[in-house]
């Protein structure tokens, strides 16, 4: 059952990244991401002396604030918020910074599915424009589920729509490292939409969870050293 | 993951490193003593990254990532361009473009007493130094340099300023002087000051050449130095 997606893309293959920085001349950073179609725009502010009232004054803290491209903002720009502020509080070292706050902003340009990996790659971008120190970068990938069982890397919308569950993984970005052993590893967000099948035979083993965890790990590297060489490129020196 | 050769700590000097990368293993280097600069941290036995940028080395021992950013972290002995936004008691409250504001004592003043405390306005541009700069705490300057005499500090009177990265400041103030100053220096006369901040203040007799050194010193930001001698020259020729 070979499902023939749009463009002719293979089951693992991802649509081309684009990514660049210091594209707002105010922000103290800011970048841009495009995931094939789906364009976010992210840009940093701080760190700015002050942190809110509940937040612990000991560490840095992380403000975030979605614009979705049209409309007001409701229950689902706030979850996106959520997300992002628990993913970005993850990799940045917040206590080299105590008692600032660090505010992103992330403006949806275009949606065309896998919105969120596209804005946390631009988070990222922005933050590391801005020069925010952070524990290391952080990649993020989408998967869905076909009804045949299928999983499919970085939907498009329409697939999106079509499928019977949705995963969006990120992880920890690939390094270089003078050591010979010992990677990062595990999981910094998942985010699970849908029904996914498991066996439940006595134990229940949630198969297609994993597998598609499995072949999110296995982009990893590849999609670091997009990142990392389109965000290279542009570091005037 | 695939697994890497172990590459030597020389391998990445002078190349561009990103967030998380490991560039020292501790437990190789015994008996050593390495100074980490601005943009690397210990963690546990490791160096490694926490801003992208280039590692560069010093000898004996010292290692430092060199970025260029819009904001500033500061540090102590630097000299930067702080514009004053409140007036304490103790302290005047200085914005340098960095974390948190910062504290000028009333005091750090050649022949500073109680008696002649100077009254500055908000949004007066001064050049000072920076005296402490720890995490946690608010940096504190000072318009004397390390001998208690006033040197060149103290509050920057008409001219222009304007904002850069920290990259460009540090090219601004290399020695030998950089091509740009050099060049714009055989034919114009003017005054400036650097700070290491990102902020940079220009003065002239007129204002046309005070808009000149500033428009070229912004423009030939991303050129080489061949590149910006070129430049500045043309832009010299449109004006006469």
């Amino acid at each position: 059952m070979d499902l023939e997606r749009e463009g002719g893309r293979g089951a693992n293959q991802l649509r081309p990244i684009d990514c660049s920085r210091n594209v707002l001349s105010r922000a103290h950073g800011s970048a841009s991401c495009s995931h094939g179609e789906t364009r976010v725009l992210a840009a940093v502010y701080g760190p700015k002396a002050g942190t809110k009232k509940n937040e612990n004054p000991e560490k840095a803290c992380i403000e975030v604030i979605w614009k979705p491209k049209s409309g007001q903002i409701g229950k689902p720009e706030k979850e996106f918020q959520m997300i992002l502020k628990r993913t970005l509080q993850n990799i940045c070292l917040l206590n080299v910074h105590p008692n600032t706050t660090t505010s992103i902003i992330v403006q949806v340009v275009h949606d065309d599915g896998s919105l969120l990996p596209c804005a946390i790659h631009a988070a990222c971008a922005a933050l590391i424009d801005a020069g925010i120190p952070l524990k290391y970068l952080a990649v993020s990938i989408s998967c869905c589920l076909t009804e045949s069982g299928k999983i499919l890397l970085d939907p498009n919308k329409l697939e999106e729509q079509k499928m019977k569950a949705f995963v969006c993984l990120a992880f920890p970005s690939s390094v270089h490292s003078v050591l010979t052993e010992g990677s990062i590893n595990g999981i910094i967000t998942s985010l699970t939409h849908g029904v996914m099948a498991g066996y439940t035979f006595l134990t229940l083993i949630l198969d297609e969870y994993f597998q598609c965890v499995e072949q999110g790990r296995a982009a990893i590297t590849p999609l670091s050293n997009i990142l990392k060489k389109k965000l290279q490129s542009q570091s005037a020196e | 993951m695939e697994s890497k050769p172990s590459t030597t700590p020389s391998s990445f000097i002078d190349q561009q490193v990103f967030p998380g990368d490991v560039v020292l293993d501790l437990s190789k280097m015994a008996n050593q003593t390495i100074k980490l600069g601005g943009g690397l941290r210990q963690d546990g036995d490791v160096i490694s990254v926490m801003k992208a940028g280039k590692l560069r080395f010093s000898k004996p021992n010292k290692y430092w990532v060199e970025s260029s950013n819009k904001r500033y972290v500061p540090s102590a002995g630097d000299n930067v361009l702080g514009i004053v936004v409140d007036a304490k008691a103790d302290n005047f409250l200085v914005d340098i473009k960095g974390p948190t504001l910062a504290f000028l004592p009333v005091l750090a003043f050649e022949g500073g007493t109680r008696r002649n405390i100077p009254k500055f306005e908000m949004g007066t541009l001064l050049y000072v130094r920076v005296v402490k700069a720890n995490t946690g705490m608010n940096p504190e300057l000072s318009c004397m340099d390390a001998s208690g005499k006033a040197a060149e500090y103290g509050p920057l009177k008409e001219g222009f300023m304007f904002e850069s990265s920290t990259g460009l400041s540090r090219t601004l103030l290399s020695s030998p002087t950089c091509p740009v100053l050099e060049t714009l220096g055989k034919k114009l006369a003017f005054e400036i000051a650097v700070g290491l901040n990102g902020r940079v203040w220009v003065n002239a007799a007129s204002p046309s050449i005070v808009v000149l050194v500033a428009n070229t010193i912004m423009k030939t930001e991303s050129l080489s130095p061949v590149q910006q001698k070129i430049k500045v020259e043309s832009l010299m020729q449109r004006m006469r």
